[in-house]
């Protein structure tokens, strides 16, 4: 479904991302795992029409949609929950969600936004509250919510988890669960990598720019040198 | 308080005019963090339509909807050729692009039209008044500000009620996740253009009402009344800048009528003096937005 | 290489660098002067009597471009103001220069009996000065205010307001200023009739501005510039910074004003308004507002090009010798065509090129790199400055809730000189957070941060750089467009300034010892990441710190570049005799590095010990996998 081939991104002269290769097929979840500063957020947003690559190649569904803008891949079906969701603070929850639908008919959206209302309760139940006043669990289902909203065919999410008190995190997780028992595709940011692992069909480590590892949850936990490529170690 | 009544619905029919002015300043800031000092011009291109048609016999009915069309495509062409090629620029050079875009304009009607001041007949309504109580009220003023009002609430509607609304604040607070929503960055600048003209537009068929005459530099006062008063409301702000049109109108009408008549003519200087003190003691404007930067 | 010798302290004053940032910049600025005179002598004797006024007119503009440089170039915000500033100059020395005779034709009553006052010409530009810097002095409380919210953009209305407001009482106010039509006059005979003053004055303004941005100030407001979150870290007031440019600049406008109305022989409001703003703004961007040479270069070029104009409206084609007489051609190149060249220029800059022709290219400049192309790297001392220091840093209850959301709770650390203290903890965990606690950036709900023993909550970020805590930042925040060596000096003259006590290492030694001396010229935007990351840490090294606060100094390095790192850490602690607060996620450079270790997770602090113990930790394995048992 989503083949990224050799991408490599720069801000300046510094290149935050290195000839990395990926890929995802239909109706998998897909893990991103590595250290801060890693380039994990830099693929996303190279893959989303975020950042311009300086080389390599993304590729959906057969096209080729290298350097695209985030507006046009969305209508292809790509969406991105940005890092710190980046919920429009000053937007009531249901404008945020109606933001989300913007590429969807009025009646569509209509629909949309009352399967959303069902699957999250809270944020129908705060709909009319301005969305700075959610506390950072209720944000981060708005913010998955709101992109939910265009209806993805591949839904990318950074750090979903980041910043939240261990319960929202369970909540967090067991909403990829749900998401993936529902078929989505998914490739998804994270720096939990042990609950990562136990949610996603396979990830891969990125390490300084580079992708330097990739397999099932079963193979990554299996390797003794994980542990290290987070905290940063080389096997000292 | 006769006198005071009389100067409060005098500044609230200058203020509404300055009030669209800012309104369409704040809706491009809010945008593309653009000041448009070129704004003015959408007035100075109406005055010459106006001049053209009015002295062609037109009647003011119906130079109205044109000159509001002029500066609906005069604003939309200015964006085309000058504003969408610095897009995501420095503040210096956006400042200085709406200000070349003054003077390329202003200049042009100098060039191939003339220096010199052209006039056109008002509507012969303008100078006429109605009593209410123990008041005078303009017909143009009365008309100034009803049309203010309905306008405002018809844009406060699209803005707060409809899709295109939304993408607008949504762009406005963060437009790289609004445009990861889908929102499409042409779409909503192009808007914020068309809007901001048919509101100069607005503002500017009164404008011309009264003054009856344009140049090429015509467009210089509206310009920076619309700019100061969106300020004074806190740049980026769109009830701030209406509220900030409304507060220099009424400033300006209550200083001219209280200043003792040898330093009237200075009205200018002394506006000027205070809102450089509500600028020492309230740096944000009136009405204050929220700048996240993260470091 | 006399100017690298170990004098660390003697030129503290105006000028680090005598040599370089004086003598080389009046030479170059003589240089300069020659060309331009000498082509304008030489147009004028092509040209004659009509050539002879253009180019006197053009020193008198050059003479308000500069000065117009000295504040826009040195501290980045835009003024439309300044031909303000200009016509308030104007007015002052008509008013005051005027015979008395001649002021009773004109105004009569002018308010405070200034019809009857005889100054002088010379007596008049000083009077004119003194008022108008007075006006700007005012002006530049508010424009600091006001910059310090909304960034550039309101700063850039209020000088607009003021151009308006100075033309709106010119016109209004006819006792004093002789109204809109009639002005104020010389009279005949009265006026200008050398241009030796104009020589001078030009001659002046160019090595004012030009020694205006290599002195200490101007460095300190280009820093501002850059970037003005950093340069308050480095303990830079940019507010003042800016007065003090205003306040320069205005007074070399005032003395080009005064001459442009005394070589007029009057004035009118319409002379300082809209057109010769957009004209001297024009000259300044086309030719690169960023550098002296740039903006006579620009003075030049507009000059020209406008001349050039002119004749093509009035004679079309036949200027090029081209007997193109086509009525369509004519039709558009016709009379007035200077007007809408301005106009097109400056638009035609700004989208293809905004940074003008020259950018911030320094002739002088250019002439010194030459001449110390060769210079060897000063050799980097093991020895530490104030080794003998006992300072104490004492972060304790540290809490910080965003919108609800708790970004740190009762968090704190303790770190004495000589020692090295890590903080370490997973994305989101509050490490830089802290950081911005400490140094004022973000207010801290409860808590205390005390440098020996004096609570620094609620300082000014650049007063807590003074106090001795100096950070650099996880994103980079150098100053781009400034070199390697000048991202270095601007801090070192803030702390020289700041601990006379103390030595400071040198600028040069500071760059070797970061391991970019090759690099001492580039542009800090042109380095790649670690040459960048090691500019941040020799950066904030120069300013002396008591302690060095990193956020993620090895962020984005490779695994060597790291280990690198550690020993350049330790270097430039040394090298300043600073404590070292260090943030990382990069568990191998924290153990390389540390004394102590406080592991961070979701705003507390979950353990701490010295490196062994925090790797043997279970809590921070848990805190780092996110497993779920902690």
């Amino acid at each position: 479904m989503l083949e990224v081939s050799r991408l490599t991104t720069r801000y300046g002269a510094i290149s935050a991302l290195r000839d990395a290769d990926l890929h995802v097929g239909s109706g998998e979840v897909v893990g991103l795992i590595g250290p801060n500063g890693a380039g994990k957020t830099t693929l996303l947003g190279s893959i989303a029409g975020l950042l311009s690559p300086a080389a390599g190649s993304v590729t959906f569904e057969g096209a080729d949609i290298t350097g695209r803008s985030p507006e046009k891949l969305l209508r292809l079906g790509v969406a991105l929950v940005p890092e710190h969701r980046r919920i429009f603070g000053d937007l009531t929850v249901e404008e945020n969600l109606k933001i989300g639908g913007i590429t969807q008919s009025r009646d569509e959206r209509a629909e949309l936004l009352h399967d959303m209302g069902e699957r999250f309760p809270v944020l129908r139940e705060k709909r009319t509250v301005a969305a700075g006043y959610l506390s950072g669990g209720e944000s981060q289902q708005l913010a998955i919510a709101r992109a939910l909203m265009s209806k993805p065919r591949l839904l990318m999410m950074d750090e979903p988890s980041l910043g939240l008190a261990p319960v929202l995190v369970d909540v967090v997780f067991e909403l990829i669960e749900t998401l993936r028992s529902q078929g989505r595709t998914l490739l998804v940011v994270e720096q939990n990598a042990t609950r990562m692992l136990e949610v996603a069909d396979r990830a891969y480590v990125l390490r300084s720019g580079e992708v330097v590892a990739e397999g099932t949850g079963a193979d990554l936990r299996a390797r003794p040198d994980l542990f290290d490529t987070f905290v940063g170690g080389n096997g000292q | 308080m006769t006198e005071l009544l009389q100067n409060l619905i005098d500044g609230l029919g200058r203020g509404s005019i300055y009030a669209l002015l800012a309104l369409g300043v704040a809706v491009i800031f809010g945008v593309m963090h653009l000041l448009n000092f070129a704004h003015g011009e959408l007035i100075t291109v109406s005055g010459y339509v106006a001049f053209w048609t009015i002295n062609e016999g037109w009647s003011w009915y119906l130079v109205t909807p044109v000159i509001i069309g002029t500066a609906i495509v005069t604003s939309l062409v200015i964006e085309r050729v000058a504003f969408s090629r610095v897009r995501g620029s420095s503040d210096f050079t956006l400042l200085l692009t709406s200000f070349g875009v003054h003077f390329v304009v202003s200049a042009i009607f100098l060039l191939y039209v003339s220096a010199s001041v052209k006039t056109f007949s008002e509507p012969g309504w303008v100078a006429d008044t109605f009593p209410v109580g123990s008041l005078n009220v303009e017909v143009y003023d009365a008309v100034v500000i009803g049309v203010t009002l309905v306008t405002l609430l018809g844009t406060s509607w699209l803005v707060q009620r409809t899709m295109f609304g939304l993408a607008l604040r949504a762009a406005a607070a963060d437009f790289d996740t609004a445009r990861l929503m889908g929102v499409r960055s042409d779409t909503v600048i192009r808007g914020a253009f068309a809007l901001s003209g048919l509101l100069a537009g607005i503002a500017g068929v009164f404008w011309l009402m009264r003054s009856g005459h344009t140049t090429p530099t015509v467009g210089i006062t509206p310009m920076l009344k619309g700019v100061l008063a969106a300020l004074i409301g806190g740049l980026g702000s769109l009830r701030g800048a209406v509220l900030g049109g409304f507060v220099l109108g009424l400033a300006e009408v209550l200083l001219r009528s209280r200043l003792p008549d040898s330093v009237a003519s200075l009205t200018e200087g002394f506006v000027f003096l205070m809102i450089a003190l509500l600028f020492i003691f309230r740096p944000q404007g009136l009405i204050r937005v929220a700048h996240a930067e993260r470091v | 290489m006399a100017e690298n010798t170990g004098r660390s302290t003697a030129h503290a004053g105006m000028f680090p660098n005598l040599r370089r940032d004086v003598a080389f910049p009046i030479v170059g600025v003589g240089v300069l002067f020659g060309v331009f005179v000498a082509f304008g002598l030489l147009y004028q004797s092509y040209f004659g009597g009509a050539g002879e006024r253009l180019v006197t007119t053009s020193m008198i503009n050059a003479i308000i471009v500069l000065g117009i440089q000295i504040y826009v170039g040195n501290t980045g915000v835009l003024s439309f103001g300044h031909i303000g500033f200009g016509a308030i100059a104007g007015y002052t020395f008509a008013i005051f220069a005027i015979a008395p005779a001649e002021k009773v034709k004109r105004i009569p009553d002018a308010p405070l009996g200034l019809t009857d006052v005889d100054m002088g010409s010379w007596g008049a530009v000083g009077v004119a000065i003194a008022v108008t810097v007075v006006v700007a002095f005012f002006v530049g409380i508010g424009l600091a205010r006001s910059g310090a919210e909304s960034g550039a953009v309101a700063a850039t209305v209020i000088t607009l307001a003021l151009l308006f407001v100075t033309h709106e009482v010119a016109r209004h106010w006819p006792e004093l200023t002789g109204g809109e039509r009639a002005g104020l006059s010389f009279r005949i005979g009265g006026k200008l009739d050398t241009r030796v003053p104009i020589y001078l004055a030009l001659a002046g303004s160019l090595v004012l501005a030009r020694l205006f941005a290599q002195s200490r100030r101007g460095r300190l407001a280009k820093a501002g510039r850059e970037d003005d979150l950093a340069a308050r870290a480095m303990g830079v007031n940019p507010m003042v910074q800016q007065m003090i440019a205003l306040l320069t600049s205005v007074a070399v406008v005032s003395v080009g004003a005064s001459l442009k109305v005394y070589e007029t022989g009057s004035l009118l409001p319409e002379d300082f308004f809209f057109f010769f703003t957009l004209l001297t703004l024009t000259m300044l961007i086309v030719g690169g507002r960023n550098s002296v040479t740039g903006a006579l270069f620009g003075v030049a070029v507009i000059t020209v090009g406008r001349e050039l104009a002119r004749r093509l409206g009035q004679d079309g084609f036949e200027v090029f010798g081209l007997g193109l007489d086509s009525a369509p051609l004519d039709w558009i190149f016709r009379e007035n065509l200077q007007t809408v060249f301005l106009g097109v220029a400056m638009l035609g800059f700004m989208i293809w090129r905004p940074k003008g022709i020259l950018s911030d290219w320094e002739f002088d400049e250019w002439l010194y790199r030459a001449f110390t192309r060769t210079q060897s790297a000063p050799p980097v001392p093991q020895a530490t400055m104030g080794a003998d220091q006992d300072a104490r840093l004492e972060v304790s209850d540290v809490s910080v809730v965003f919108g609800g959301f708790q970004a740190l709770s009762q968090s704190g650390f303790e770190v004495r000189s000589g020692e090295v203290v890590g903080v370490i903890g997973p994305n989101g965990a509050g490490k830089t957070t802290m950081l911005n606690v400490i140094t004022g950036l973000v207010p801290a709900t409860s808590g205390q941060v005390k440098l020996n023993g004096v609570d620094l909550i609620g300082t000014p970020s650049h007063e807590v750089a003074r106090a001795g805590l100096v950070r650099t930042f996880q994103n980079l925040r150098l100053f781009g467009s400034l070199t390697v060596r000048e991202n270095v000096e601007v801090t070192r003259l803030v702390a020289i300034a700041e601990h006379d006590d103390r030595s400071t290492p040198e600028t040069d030694v500071l760059v070797a010892a970061a391991g970019l001396w090759d690099h001492r010229d580039r542009r800090a935007s042109e380095l790649d990441y670690g040459n960048s990351r090691r500019l941040e840490l020799a950066r904030a090294a120069a300013a002396r710190p008591l302690f060095l606060l990193l956020d993620e100094p090895t962020s984005g390095m490779s695994d060597t570049e790291s280990l690198a790192m550690v020993e350049q850490v330790q270097t430039m602690a040394a090298l300043v005799g600073a404590g070292v607060v260090v943030i990382d996620h990069d568990l191998d450079f924290i153990i390389g590095i540390c004394d102590r270790i406080y592991c961070l997770d979701r705003g507390s602090v979950i353990a701490t010990g010295n490196p062994e113990e925090i790797q043997a930790d279970p809590a921070v394995q848990a805190a780092y996998l996110g497993s779920s048992a902690s």
